[in-house]
């Protein structure tokens, strides 16, 4: 790819960020509720920072959910950048996280098709398989695409509406999203230090990223893999104790700055238990506010536990050996089933996709998925306009839109994950399916 | 999960199914929908109305109003005033007949800055507030009536006004008013309304800076519910029950029930569009009765003009009707103004024992007559058929392009196919953005046009009109600037993204104003699916299909909408008689959107340019497109 053509693409994002900040519709975006949520909001931030001012702790309310070191970064930039300049770095932080998925995406396609070529050429010594040797040139990835991903995925964050709409709203799922694309660089160049620390720091701030530590040991641990054929204990180890170790001196430093350990019920506390039903695209604000107060702690208690935990285990055997897919299961996971999701993360784990274009052809439902995606962006604002301000429609219609959504974009995973497997299976067993002679397929069951 | 299947592995049942059969599916569909709507009129497809909410308790009291008199009295000082002041409101007189039922009475000021010329009028509304005696202000119920003056164009409503004094009177004596009943008497019909209405809560509909509603002095509780009157005698005949508001947005169907129960227990005939119910026996003749006056809902509510002053309520949520009452023509009983008093006091008495909101029963419906509803349940699969043809076209389309890019897989290598496909897709987004750029030009462009042709000293009709044109011909251009870049694979492309975008919107559409959504699918759907993109090996009459497309331009769309309706309303003119006043007319027709969306908010010129003028711009482009077969270099 040409530098100028990359560099009209990020001129021009910033260009449409930076119109629609100052245009009239940044209030209104920033009112969305599928934009701002109780957690990333920046009327939040603003008051939490306001009642620090004031020597109030901002924890004891119901107001302030951002982890305090957060709280002290946001109110340095709103006591020493003007409004302007505020707007700059939000600007500036999704263009340098668009730039460093860029890299990524460039690193992590080139090491796929080195990869990929060892594999197919180790297996042809192994076995002189005749289909191996039939397989189709266009089932190998070609050398372009890591120019063309390296492309892509940056263009895909910086023209994702959601992303622009999450830029634009002033969320501070901004800095999450950069934090989040750092996380996936370093982790792809095998940092330990980089990677624990941005994943801490994300686990701070929003707890679900705490998963990303799978893909991230998986690769520091591959690093050394070929030295040593034995499992590698030491390394994991070594991974897992620095991640915690960081963790804790984060945590320390929130109580030393906050003074108490009350922004543990604010930040952990309010994500786990869910008392903020204010509704979102996510699916518990409808649930809990149906529920019978009785059966709560039971719901909490199952809907947290399959977004943290349920996949985590199965999914990592599985893309073992492909941790940034891992990776992109766990976020896209995350985003869908966590309490209080917004649409700048679908947007960060929409703007992924590219890197597995080479997945696109043996995916089944990419039509209906986006057709899906695309009506639910439309509707939801429509539907409620009419349920908010009209009066003629209900809760129910909103939530239906959420719940479609939800379903798209689950479909979407599942699609990708599944594109994958059957990937791994054609190059390893040929294209044809002949099964007593009749063509067959493979189906998720 | 095995919803569609690999296409490396063959096709599936489906997806064979959907690409040999597309184009009748598509027909079947369009068709179906169609007739399927229309046979809702049928009394077997639709159902009698009946009440949901309970608390309304309607028509269980006693009716006790009996100021038939004092309503004759009023009526007869009012014309005395009238006549004095021919083209203002009657002020003092309102104020102090208000004043001398003991009500707290105010007057309300606003201001319209005319949005496309410097100009500026003002009004003045009065209304007055009988504070419930059994609660603190937490709610309130209006009766409102427009005011007209002598001198003015539309039917007198001043019976209507003398019936608002006289029943204000009643109330006062009463002790049982659960919620405040504010009487509004507005100025300027629907401007007034929404004046009072926008500075009742505080807000602004439309453009900032354009209606200025300032403040209240004396304020309620929330609305609950508004009854406007608009009675043209002082017999009437029978009373019209109005109910489609801005936007093609409808109040509860349990307050048009409960206003077509009142009526009908005082005896007083009832209409919907101006038609009364007629029962045949012949189900086909019955039918095709019930049809015409769906059909009449359906085009008024496609405008999204509210009908009444009622119609401007529905947006803050509040549920409103308009009882027109037209004086007596040809037979039938004559009712006075003690029935239609004892109607309205039934209204508010059953408003008044409203516990919540209205919540039960429908919004989203249409009526074949007066006692008969079509819910949204009913209505909504037909236009669902007839919208899934798009999708379906996309989706076949769509298919056909992943067959052909896999065919041809093997012949050109990797490095050309990735280089091709990111012009293909950057193409494309610039093909989409331009677009829709230019449709949000044009929303703001109305003021542009005017400022300048102020400068050249044209009316507002004429600089608007003049401008637009200019900007279709610019788009014109635009479209054959581009053109050399495309082949069938973008156009195909651009066609699917029109065809979801098309269907989406209207899908969107259909959730706020059903009728214009089924107007705009029966219009577009057919041409949408005929205007694909040329392969390269067609016959010359392909460029034919360009013709219809032409014709649905929003604008030549307008046009035609609107010499339709001057042919109705003036059959007897000559030809050149009418091609001058058709033109006069789509003019004012044009300026009468912008206006509408800048003072009300009213969103049909805004859904219009916004998104199906840059949808028609890419179908025009995919229609247009000569084919080349690869891009070079």
């Amino acid at each position: 790819m040409s530098t100028t053509q990359k560099f009209v693409f990020f001129a021009l994002a910033a260009t449409i960020r930076l119109l629609l900040i100052y245009s009239e519709y940044q209030k209104i975006i920033a009112d969305r509720v599928e934009v701002s949520t109780a957690l990333n909001s920046w009327k939040k931030v603003t008051e939490g920072v306001y009642l620090r001012e004031a020597g109030i702790d901002p924890y004891t309310g119901d107001l302030f959910h951002e982890s305090p070191i957060g709280l002290v970064v946001f109110s340095y930039m709103q006591k020493y950048l003007s409004l302007c300049m505020l707007c700059g770095i939000f600007v500036f932080t999704d263009l340098a996280t668009a730039w460093i998925l860029g890299a990524t995406a460039y690193r992590y396609t080139s090491e796929l098709i080195a990869t990929e070529q060892k594999d197919i050429q180790k297996r042809k010594k192994e076995s002189n398989d005749e289909e191996l040797s039939t397989l189709p040139s266009s089932m190998s990835i070609p050398a372009s695409s890591v120019t063309s991903s390296a492309l892509l995925v940056p263009s895909a964050y910086l023209f994702n509406p959601y992303v622009v709409f999450n830029c634009v709203g002033l969320t501070t799922t901004v800095f999450t999203n950069f934090l989040l694309s750092a996380a996936l660089y370093s982790m792809i160049n095998k940092s330990r230090l980089c990677s624990c620390f941005t994943i801490a720091v994300l686990t701070l701030q929003g707890l679900y990223p705490i998963t990303l530590m799978v893909p991230a040991t998986i690769y520091l641990a591959r690093n050394e893999e070929g030295k040593n054929k034995n499992f590698p204990y030491g390394n994991i180890n070594k991974t897992i104790a620095m991640f915690i170790g960081i963790l804790i001196a984060l945590y320390y430093l929130s109580y030393k700055v906050s003074g108490s350990w009350s922004f543990l019920h604010s930040t952990i506390g309010f994500i786990l238990t869910v008392p903020d039903l204010r509704p979102n695209i996510g699916l518990y604000w409808y649930f809990f506010t149906e529920m019978f107060e009785h059966f709560r702690w039971l719901f909490v208690a199952s809907f947290q536990i399959n977004v943290g935990l349920l996949y985590v285990a199965p999914l990592a055997l599985r893309f073992r050996r492909d941790p940034m897919l891992l990776a992109f299961s766990y976020l896209a996971i995350a985003a869908i089933f966590k309490s209080y999701p917004c649409l700048g993360e679908v947007g960060f784990y929409m703007a992924l996709l590219p890197m597995w274009k080479h997945l696109f052809p043996h995916m089944q439902q990419g039509f209906i998925v986006s057709c899906f995606l695309l009506s639910c962006t439309v509707f939801a604002p429509t539907v409620w306009h009419l349920w908010i301000y009209s009066r003629s429609a209900n809760a129910n219609f909103y939530f239906g839109v959420t719940l479609a959504f939800a379903i798209a974009q689950i479909f979407l995973v599942t699609d990708v994950l599944f594109a994958s497997v059957k990937r791994e299976f054609s190059l390893r067993h040929g294209l044809s399916r002949e099964i007593h002679g009749n063509t067959g397929k493979l189906l998720l069951e | 999960m095995g919803l569609l299947t690999d296409p490396r592995a063959g096709n599936g049942a489906v997806i064979k199914f959907v690409m040999k059969w597309e184009k009748l599916l598509c027909l079947t569909l369009y068709v179906t929908g169609v007739i399927w709507f229309v046979s809702l009129a049928y009394p077997d497809f639709n159902d009698n109305t009946y009440f949901s909410e309970n608390a309304l308790l309607p028509g269980l009291v006693t009716n006790e109003f009996n100021e038939d008199g004092g309503a004759k009295r009023f009526h007869d000082e009012l014309l005395a005033e009238m006549k004095k002041y021919p083209d203002d409101m009657p002020y003092p007189w309102l104020l102090a007949k208000f004043r001398q039922l003991n009500l707290d009475v105010y007057t309300h000021n606003f201001t319209l800055n005319y949005p496309l010329s410097q100009q500026k009028f003002t009004g003045q509304n009065v209304y007055s507030i009988l504070r419930a005696p059994r609660s603190a202000s937490t709610e309130a119920i209006i009766l409102s009536v427009p005011y007209r003056s002598a001198s003015s164009i539309h039917l007198t409503t001043a019976p209507s006004i003398a019936l608002l004094l006289a029943f204000a009177k009643f109330c006062r004596k009463q002790n049982y008013w659960a919620k405040d009943i504010i009487f509004v008497v507005t100025e300027h019909e629907q401007l007034g309304m929404q004046a009072w209405l926008e500075a009742y809560h505080r807000c602004t509909c439309g453009q900032d800076g354009v209606l200025i509603a300032g403040d209240l002095v004396g304020r309620a509780g929330s609305i609950q519910a508004a009854i406007n009157l608009e009675m043209h005698s002082f017999k009437i005949g029978s009373i019209d029950i109005k109910v489609e508001g801005l936007n093609g947005q409808l109040p509860n169907l349990d307050l048009v029930n409960l206003a077509n129960k009142m009526c009908a227990k005082e005896g007083i005939r009832r209409t919907f569009q101006r038609r009364a119910d007629s029962n045949p026996k012949d189900k086909i003749r019955k039918w095709w009765y019930q049809f015409v006056t769906m059909m009449s809902m359906v085009s008024t509510q496609a405008t999204g003009v509210p009908t009444g002053n009622h119609g401007v309520f529905h947006r803050f949520g509040i549920e409103a009707i308009t009882l027109e009452g037209f004086a007596k023509s040809g037979s039938g009983t004559e009712s006075t103004i003690y029935n239609i008093g004892r109607v309205v006091e039934s209204l508010i008495r059953s408003l008044n024992n409203l516990l919540e909101r209205f919540h039960q029963s429908f919004f989203f419906y249409l009526l074949p007559s007066t006692d008969r509803y079509i819910s949204i349940g009913l209505y909504m699969p037909p236009l669902a058929l007839i919208i899934a043809g798009l999708f379906i076209k996309a989706f076949s389309v769509w298919l056909k392009l992943q067959e052909s890019t896999e065919k041809k897989d093997g012949e050109s290598d990797a490095v050309k196919q990735a280089k091709s496909e990111e012009l293909v897709l950057s193409h494309i987004a610039w093909e989409v953005l331009w677009t829709h750029i230019l449709g949000v030009a044009t929303l703001s462009a109305p003021r542009l046009f005017t400022y300048i042709g102020i400068k050249f000293h044209l009316a507002t009709e004429n600089s608007v009109s003049l401008g637009l044109l200019l900007l279709t011909i610019v788009m014109f251009i635009g479209t054959l600037c581009f053109e050399r870049y495309r082949t069938y694979e973008t156009a195909s492309l651009l066609y699917v993204i029109a065809l979801i975008e098309l269907a989406t919107m209207l899908l969107c559409i259909s959730m706020h104003n059903f009728s214009l959504a089924l107007v705009a699918a029966v219009v577009y759907v057919p041409a949408a699916l005929t205007v694909i993109p040329k392969k390269g090996n067609e016959s010359r009459f392909h460029n034919l299909r360009c013709i219809p497309w032409i014709l649905l331009h929003p604008l030549c769309l307008a046009c035609t909408v609107v010499a339709v309706y001057t042919h109705f309303t003036f059959p007897d003119y000559t030809i050149i008689a009418f091609a001058l006043k058709w033109i006069q007319a789509s003019k004012q027709a044009i300026v009468f959107g912008i206006i509408d969306s800048m003072v009300y908010g009213n969103w049909l010129y805004s859904v219009t340019v916004c998104v199906l003028l840059p949808t028609w711009l890419i179908f025009w482009i995919v229609v247009t497109s000569k084919p080349i077969l690869r891009i070079s270099k």
